[in-house]
């Protein structure tokens, strides 16, 4: 309030100042104008001179007929000094020298003069000495006019002149007060000028110091700021953005935005800076920004602003904000997260697994008991009735029917020995304590020798190998295992496969495993049967009337997984066959 | 040398004028520093030479007029004038010199005909120095008022 008080009276003097300074110079300048006009010499205020002129005109012709009378002038003369005096008269009753004798009164008078000048004129044409006293007495009136017209004149210029003079004074002392109060005018005027000079220059003073401020805040900013036009082209381009970016400002500014760096022609960055272009605010975050190929890039968030002018948008402001360490942190929480997620998935596989080898063992011992109800009843009822019969005989028994029958419980018991163990293998098997030790190992050796036992423990059968290249077959596995599965796969064909029909074992290979197929002329495998077979303790149909603990091919089966390979029936209409798939070292699977 | 054949003609033609007023006398005499001197001319000499007329109004008559004369500057030309100034002077022993500026600057006529008459020595004749007043606001003064002699009798170059 108090400026605004203080402001008034140096708003009111300048204004009142300016129409002062225009009224005044106006008046001055008419002033000026009216004098500039009136001072100008009309040519009736030289009457004096031309009544003088006219007097002495009419005194040389009075004298030239005096100097005739006596001889001492001829009619030239005469005639020239009329001439010259009749141009007076006639001057005197032209325009502006008729109007001023006219004005004083001796107009009639001087018509009087003329019609006598017109009467004496003929006289010049043959003037003689007798014409001379005439002409003097007819002149005789025209000095006294003269004279008298002479004494008007002075007195009318003189009276024109002061009146004159008096005029300009007055207009002059006028004039000089309006200057005065131009110059007062004008002295407010300046006055006000180098106040208002003077505050400029401060607001100046102020606004240069506030933009400096402000270009410290913005190049001292850990953040980058950039500033794009409305047609997209760069402004600003502070210190912290030049370091993040890599650019410096001066091979920026001016330039597209979009063509300063592939970050900013991204979708994301485009449509933030659109967006604050007609107005909006917008935010990215975690933007990876690439400065080179090399080096990782930073992580930034984006903030655009629109920028208004008097309500107008002019462009759009952006701030960077290097949040490569939230990023790294977040990273790490991710990971960690992860991490936490697999050992929790880990640890529940593991209870997975302890609850399932929980559950096959407690299945375990429950097939075991029908198993044992089952397989073991026939055994021990051989043992029991060769032993039945040896106690029976007594003495008489013979040493070869005691070893005959001896030689029968012993192979059923060593049948149950069996038996068992190969349901202990199929249970560790199951409860994960079997694992594979793979190495390289020649396939072709193993298949061989067993073979060769399978042929000592059972003569009559007929087992034909064919090879499909010779020589050592390498394949990755642990030889125990797979020795084991082809034991089983081949005792099983010779098993079940017809009495004097030939079981043939095939090894061949495809782009990555080593193959063996192992075929026998036996009975089919049911249908039903097919999906079920390689269960633990499932015994098909065909197998009624053959010992087994129905584990084998389940055992076979786990084993070669293990291992990286399997078994399978193949599908065929007539006998079985089983393939063991194993990787091959010089294949392509490890 | 048409401009010393001229003058020569006009010298002759004063030898042979009678001294008693008429056409054939002399109105005009030339003194100073011109080619032969001195020259003196009559009306029909001058009236001989090429012509110029101009309109303009004068300070002592209303109206403008129109006169007919020779060109002031031709004029000296013929007569080969040096010197930067010309006394003129008139019948009633008027005289005023006249800076030779005057004729450079702007079209001076010695007239002898205002208005398609003859001028009249009984009226501001025969001849009158007029200078082209309302084509130049500079000639509207009274310092070049003054220098419109009439009866103009004798012209000294100095």
């Amino acid at each position: 309030m108090k400026r605004l008080g203080g402001a008034v009276p140096w708003l009111v003097l300048p204004l009142a100042a300016v129409p002062v300074f225009a009224v005044l110079l106006t008046f001055s300048l008419i002033r000026m104008v009216g004098v500039e006009t009136d001072m100008r010499v009309e040519a009736e205020q030289n009457m004096l001179w031309v009544m003088h002129q006219s007097e002495i005109a009419a005194r040389r012709l009075t004298e030239t007929a005096m100097l005739a009378e006596l001889g001492e002038a001829g009619a030239d003369e005469i005639a020239l000094r009329l001439d010259i005096l009749g141009s007076r008269i006639a001057l005197l009753n032209a325009g502006p020298q008729r109007r001023f004798v006219d004005r004083h009164g001796l107009g009639a008078e001087l018509d009087r003069l003329s019609d006598t000048l017109d009467g004496i004129a003929p006289l010049a044409a043959d003037f003689t000495s007798d014409d001379a006293a005439g002409l003097r007495a007819a002149l005789g009136p025209f000095p006294p006019f003269f004279g008298r017209a002479a004494n008007g004149a002075m007195i009318a210029e003189w009276d024109n002149l002061g009146g004159r003079l008096e005029t300009y004074r007055a207009q002059l002392r006028k004039t000089i007060v309006s200057l005065i109060g131009i110059m007062g005018a004008g002295g407010v005027l300046a006055a006000t000028l180098v106040m208002a000079l003077r505050q400029s220059r401060q607001r100046n003073r102020l606004l240069r110091r506030a933009r400096d401020f402000s270009g410290l805040l913005i190049s001292s900013s850990g953040e980058g700021i950039l500033a794009v036009d409305e047609t997209g082209r760069c402004t600003l381009w502070n210190g912290a953005m030049a370091a993040m970016v890599g650019q410096p400002a001066e091979q920026v500014v001016g330039r597209k935005l979009t063509e300063v760096a592939g970050f900013f022609d991204i979708a994301p960055v485009r449509h933030g800076v659109a967006q604050a272009l007609r107005g909006e605010t917008a935010q990215l975050m975690l933007q990876p920004l690439f400065r080179d190929s090399h080096a990782p890039p930073l992580h930034v968030d984006l903030r655009f602003f629109p920028m208004r002018n008097e309500g107008r948008i002019v462009g759009a402001i952006v701030f960077l904000h290097d949040a490569s360490d939230r990023h790294a942190a977040q990273q790490k929480e991710a990971e960690a997260r992860d991490r936490l997620e697999e050992l929790v998935a880990e640890r529940t596989r593991e209870l997975d697994d302890a609850l399932r080898r929980e559950k096959s063992a407690a299945d375990l011992y429950r097939n075991f008991a029908a198993m044992i109800s089952h397989q073991f009843r026939t055994p021990l009822a051989v043992a029991d009735s060769a032993l039945q019969r040896l106690i029976r005989r007594g003495p008489h028994a013979t040493p070869d029917e005691v070893a005959e029958r001896a030689g029968r419980a012993r192979g059923a018991i060593a049948g149950l020995t069996r038996l068992v163990e190969s349901t202990l293998d199929a249970a560790r098997l199951e409860a994960g304590q079997v694992g594979a030790r793979r190495r390289t190992c020649d396939l072709a050796g193993i298949l061989h020798n067993v073979c060769a036992r399978q042929r000592a423990a059972s003569p009559h059968a007929r087992i034909d190998i064919r090879q499909e290249d010779a020589g050592a077959q390498a394949a990755f596995c642990d030889p125990a295992h797979a020795e084991q599965v082809l034991e089983n796969l081949l005792s099983n064909a010779v098993k079940y496969a017809d009495t004097g029909s030939q079981v043939s074992v095939h090894l061949h290979r495809d782009t990555d495993r080593l193959l063996c197929d192992i075929r026998n002329a036996g009975p089919q495998v049911a249908g039903a049967d097919r999906a079920r077979i390689f269960e633990r303790n499932f015994r098909g149909a065909n197998s009624t009337g053959t010992p087994g603990t129905g584990v084998g091919l389940f055992i076979a089966r786990s084993l070669a997984r293990m291992q990286g390979g399997d078994v399978a029936l193949l599908p065929g209409d007539a006998g079985a066959t089983f393939r063991l798939s194993l990787p091959r070292r010089d294949g392509t699977t490890a | 040398m048409p401009r010393n054949a001229l003058a020569g003609l006009a010298m002759l033609m004063l030898a042979v004028a009678p001294a008693t007023a008429g056409p054939d006398e002399p109105v005009l005499r030339i003194t100073g520093r011109i080619a032969d001197g001195a020259a003196a001319f009559d009306l029909d000499a001058l009236r001989a030479l090429p012509a110029t007329t101009l309109e303009t109004s004068t300070v002592v008559t209303d109206g403008t007029h129109r006169f007919t004369g020779v060109l002031m500057r031709d004029f000296l030309d013929r007569l080969e004038a040096q010197g930067d100034h010309v006394t003129a002077s008139a019948l009633n022993d008027y005289a005023v010199d006249i800076p030779l500026a005057d004729f450079r600057d702007y079209d001076v006529i010695i007239a002898y005909r205002m208005d398609g008459a003859a001028l009249d020595r009984a009226d501001k004749g025969p001849l009158w120095i007029v200078y082209p007043r309302d084509d130049h606001a500079a000639l509207q003064d009274i310092r070049y008022d003054y220098r419109w002699v009439w009866q103009l009798s004798r012209l000294d170059v100095r």
